[in-house]
């Protein structure tokens, strides 16, 4: 069942056929449905915090509300994705067909990750570009209003809101990473949601033990949660969002480590669930 | 002609296949020291009650399994490698495909999958989707068709890259009688063209008519393996059919018969069989498959 070395080489065409295939599956199971959900949400936001008149914070508020609903709506939607696009498979013995061709399982099980990664992409790209109109026109109005609130020309820094974009999708596919290694050996829909979502928090929220312990603990509890905060990704260096509205701006070195940080995560973590996949029974 | 003197499509030694049913290492075991050859350019039929371990053979042979004991080859090859699967298609048993394809886009996804070259896609998607009967409802959502429509799909996916062996896990369950019928003719011709054919059924009369050779598994063990006319033809008799004799007749031909040393055994009325019967009135154009 594994790399093996066999007549067939690996293909790249083989891995994007799956891809695109997967692509197709979101696109015609309606999955997008999520983007109108958090387009409603977003624009209903951005009237609502207009009722308050807080002036130019108001972008604040706007883009601040707008990387958390994309957090959610997106995280929720990686989860659900994989799932559907990827343990179904599995669950359906669709799976049984295509891996009685003549296809590595590592082309499968990329090709989906890859499909998944790309309705992430898209996702994001929607979002980001419908945040942007949002602040936009917004902050067009507030500057003919109070010219007096903006004495150093436009307060978003546009460019730096769609690196947030990318880094969320990146962080996406971490998250995706994931799901995709505990389908790999899970045996329900369910055990896979859960557990993914279970991992979600915990990969959010490993900097609280980081920020505790590091200072009381003794030393080998100091150590495992050194140790931890390697086998866990740390969700919460995807966050910088406060640069993004307070004018002070990311450092492109910043973004760049980040990153490759996300990249490196879904590189181990695939690879893992290519481990784990190879050797289950369908 | 022995397996060992001409060519072997599949060659299974010593198999078991053993599943663990729970954590305290209690197993099952589906399919237990089983030796087989499925010699080239035949058709091959795999026998046997519901849970005997046919399907779980079947896996095993595509490498969607791996044995607990044991070795298969496919063309030479150990099952499990990737070009063990390259001249293979199959068909699974109760199939479901991606439903949100139409059936031609599903059969074309899996010809590129198994590379079929780009120029000759379009026609050879369109040439097996008309061997099956499925030409008219090639654009509509697989999730739209019913089990036997589901089965010929299936087919079509299992021939589109043109393999010279293909594994039928049970085709004909929920396919009407004119669409089994099809389906042992579709087996006939894949035979003609030299392909080798491995297919399990429950309908032993389509079995005896188009396997060479069947093996017959009992809870997972063989007990039965031969050519189809060793085990079953009767060499040692012969059946005439005639227009209606009157009595006279009869005991006209009994004497004739007796004085050459010859017995007329039994006479009866023979009866058309219902397949028959419905394959001729049902007429083919308007089977599952078309609008
Ligand atoms: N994944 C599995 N886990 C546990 N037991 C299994 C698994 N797959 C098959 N079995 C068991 O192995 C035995 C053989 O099953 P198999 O599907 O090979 O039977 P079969 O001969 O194809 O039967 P049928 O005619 O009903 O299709 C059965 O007892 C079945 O319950
Ligand atoms: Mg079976």
């Amino acid at each position: 069942m594994g790399m093996t070395t066999g007549g067939v080489p690996f293909s790249l065409t083989r891995l994007l056929i799956v891809a695109g295939n997967t692509f197709t599956e979101a696109v015609r199971q309606k999955l997008f449905n999520f983007l109108l959900l958090l387009a409603v949400a977003l624009v209903a936001s951005a009237q609502f915090f207009r009722e308050f008149n807080f002036g130019s914070s108001e972008l604040k508020f706007i883009s601040d509300f707008g990387l958390g609903a994309m957090v959610f709506f997106g995280s929720t939607l990686t989860i659900a994705a994989t799932a559907q696009l990827f343990f179904s498979e599995i669950e359906n013995r669709t799976a049984l067909t295509i891996l009685a061709k003549p296809i590595w399982r590592t082309e499968f099980i990329f090709g989906k990750f890859l499909g998944v990664f790309a309705v992430l992409g898209v996702f994001c790209a929607l979002t980001t570009l419908l945040l942007a109109g949002l602040l936009c026109s917004r902050e067009n109005s507030l500057m003919a209003l109070h010219p007096d609130a903006f004495p150093g020309g436009r307060i978003i820094h546009y460019g730096d809101l769609m690196a947030m974009g990318m880094l969320q999708w990146l962080k996406f596919g971490v998250l995706a990473a994931i799901t995709l290694l505990i389908a790999s050996f899970s045996n329900t829909n369910l055990y896979t949601v859960v557990m993914s979502f279970f991992m979600l928090v915990i990969c959010h929220l490993q900097y609280l033990a980081h920020d505790t312990y590091a200072q009381v603990a003794s030393l080998p509890l100091r150590l495992l949660v050194r140790l931890l905060g390697y086998v866990f990704p740390n969700f919460q260096v995807f966050n910088l969002a406060d640069q993004v509205a307070t004018g002070v701006g990311l450092d492109a070195g910043v973004v760049l480590r980040v990153a490759g940080y996300a990249l490196a995560y879904i590189a181990v973590i695939g690879g893992l669930a290519v481990y784990s996949f190879r050797n289950r029974e369908i | 002609m022995t397996p060992s003197a001409s060519p072997v499509a599949i060659e299974i030694r010593g198999l078991t296949k053993d599943f663990p049913l729970n954590l305290r290492g209690i197993k099952l075991r589906a399919v237990e020291n089983l030796t087989l050859s499925v010699p080239e350019g035949r058709v091959f039929g795999l026998l046997g009650p519901n849970g005997s371990g046919k399907s779980t053979t079947i896996k095993i042979i595509l490498g969607l399994l791996e044995p607990t004991v044991g070795e298969c080859r496919v063309f030479g090859v150990p099952s499990g490698r990737v070009d063990s699967r390259l001249n293979v298609g199959y068909l699974p048993e109760a199939p479901y495909f991606y439903r949100y394809l139409s059936g031609t886009e599903l059969v074309r996804f899996y010809a590129r999958i198994c590379g079929v070259p780009r120029k000759r896609l379009d026609d050879r998607v369109k040439e097996v989707i008309d061997w099956v009967g499925l030409s008219g409802a090639a654009q509509r959502r697989v999730g739209t068709y019913s089990k036997g429509m589901l089965q010929r799909i299936g087919l079509a996916q299992a021939l589109v890259h043109d393999p010279r062996l293909i594994i039928l896990d049970e085709p004909t369950a929920g396919v009407d009688p004119v669409g089994s019928a099809e389906i042992s003719e579709l087996i006939l011709k894949l035979k003609a063209q030299g392909k080798t054919v491995l297919i399990t059924s429950h309908l032993l009369a389509q079995i005896e008519d188009v396997c060479d050779r069947v093996a017959i598994l009992d809870r997972g063990k063989l007990i039965l393996e031969g050519d189809v006319n060793e085990l079953v033809g009767q060499r040692d008799r012969q059946a005439l059919i005639v227009d209606p004799l009157s009595p006279e007749h009869l005991d006209e031909l009994r004497g004739w018969l007796a004085s050459r040393g010859h017995a007329l055994n039994a006479v009866e009325q023979p009866r058309a069989r219902l397949d028959q019967l419905f394959i001729s009135r049902v007429s083919r154009s308007e089977k599952g498959g078309q609008k």
